[in-house]
């Protein structure tokens, strides 16, 4: 979180993390693409030339001034081939919120739960308590056959009390739903913080 | 690296007297501060072709690869700067005290080597602001009142209403 009371500026930081192929990089394009384009940047995204996340995606949302501040939400993905576990560490710095975006198929269960428990660890390296971070379950792909039941991926992923959302990211189901969710819970704890 | 940075007025004025020297010093187009999360602290000069937002969050993203680069190949500390010759523009990217990631944006006339003596100044002034961070959130009576997670849901209905 960083607050710039000269120009009374929020920034907060959110990171889509997740399994390779999981619908990281089409929740920020589907954001950016129904948003105005007044109240966003544009989208970067550093690609490999298979069109596979290189690095992150970045997008940045500013609202209007709420109660007298500017609240800016940085959207960051990382790049989910487990080739690049070094660079989604460095994604993760300064981390305020996180999106974990979990593949419904039920083929792909272990590579969320290998991918949930990373990302856990980085946060542990990076001085984080991961118990505390807020954190929203979205389940993907919800369109597609032989998916596991909410409840199971919550399940397997060990989590408690995490807000779990569906979503079929390409056709935009779910994907604002998730966003609200995580930014209401970020500014619930940053609020707790100041 | 993991704390909340509130960064008060008599810090920000800091901040952006020593930016304007370094973009006078220079000629720089473009010189921005950001922390090494990637936000954009401060920005001068920019214009609608750069996007400070933009190079903030690549800057510190390329300062964060060269710096665990530096780690794998053994150095305890990466010197923590990085230039990027264009034809018309180039960049220089400099950490300070892994605290910031400072830009220059500057026009291939000017002399690197004129810009690197400069950019180590300003480094050298923001340094001292860069450790009263901490003293900062300490100092500070910044409040989110629960009004403020009222109207911002209410702000979100209206930016995403309908989606």
């Amino acid at each position: 979180m960083f607050i710039n009371w000269r120009l009374r500026e929020l920034n907060l930081k959110i990171v889509y993390y997740g399994p390779a192929l999981g619908g990281k990089t089409t929740n920020l394009q589907y954001i950016h693409s129904k948003t105005d384009p007044r109240i966003r940047s544009e989208m970067v995204s550093l690609k490999t030339r298979g069109d596979r996340t290189l690095y992150f995606d970045f997008l940045q949302l500013e609202l209007g001034r709420v109660a007298g501040l500017k609240p800016r939400f940085n959207l960051y993905t990382v790049p989910g081939q487990t080739y690049y576990t070094s660079t989604r560490k460095l994604v993760l710095q300064g981390v305020d919120g996180i999106v974990f975006v979990a593949d419904s198929q039920a083929h792909r269960l272990e590579e969320n739960r290998e991918s949930f428990w990373e990302m856990r660890r980085n946060l542990r390296e990076l001085g984080y308590d991961p118990e505390s971070m807020p954190l929203v379950l979205q389940c993907n792909k919800r369109d597609l056959p032989n998916i596991l039941s909410v409840s199971t991926i919550h399940e397997h992923l060990g989590l408690n009390g995490v807000p779990c959302l569906e979503s079929i990211a390409i056709r935009g189901v779910g994907v604002f739903e998730t966003l609200k969710t995580i930014i209401n819970l970020v500014v619930a704890k940053a609020q707790q913080q100041l | 690296m993991n704390q909340s940075v509130v960064l008060s007025e008599d810090i920000a004025d800091q901040i952006h007297r020593v930016l304007s020297e370094l973009r006078a010093r220079t000629q720089a187009e473009c010189v921005l501060l950001a922390d090494i999360s990637g936000q954009l602290v401060e920005s001068l000069g920019s214009s609608e072709e750069i996007d400070p937002v933009l190079v903030a969050a690549l800057a510190a993203g390329e300062l964060a690869a060269i710096a665990e680069l530096a780690r794998q190949i053994g150095e305890r500390r990466a010197s923590g700067s990085l230039l990027h010759e264009g034809k018309n523009r180039s960049i220089y990217i400099a950490s300070v005290s892994d605290t910031f990631v400072l830009v220059v944006i500057f026009s291939t006339a000017s002399p690197v080597g004129l810009v690197r003596l400069f950019v180590r100044r300003a480094a050298e002034l923001l340094h001292p602001l860069a450790s009263q961070f901490e003293e900062a959130i300490r100092r500070s009576n910044a409040t989110l009142g629960t009004d403020f997670g009222t109207a911002l849901a209410g702000e979100l209905d209206e930016a995403f209403g309908g989606m």
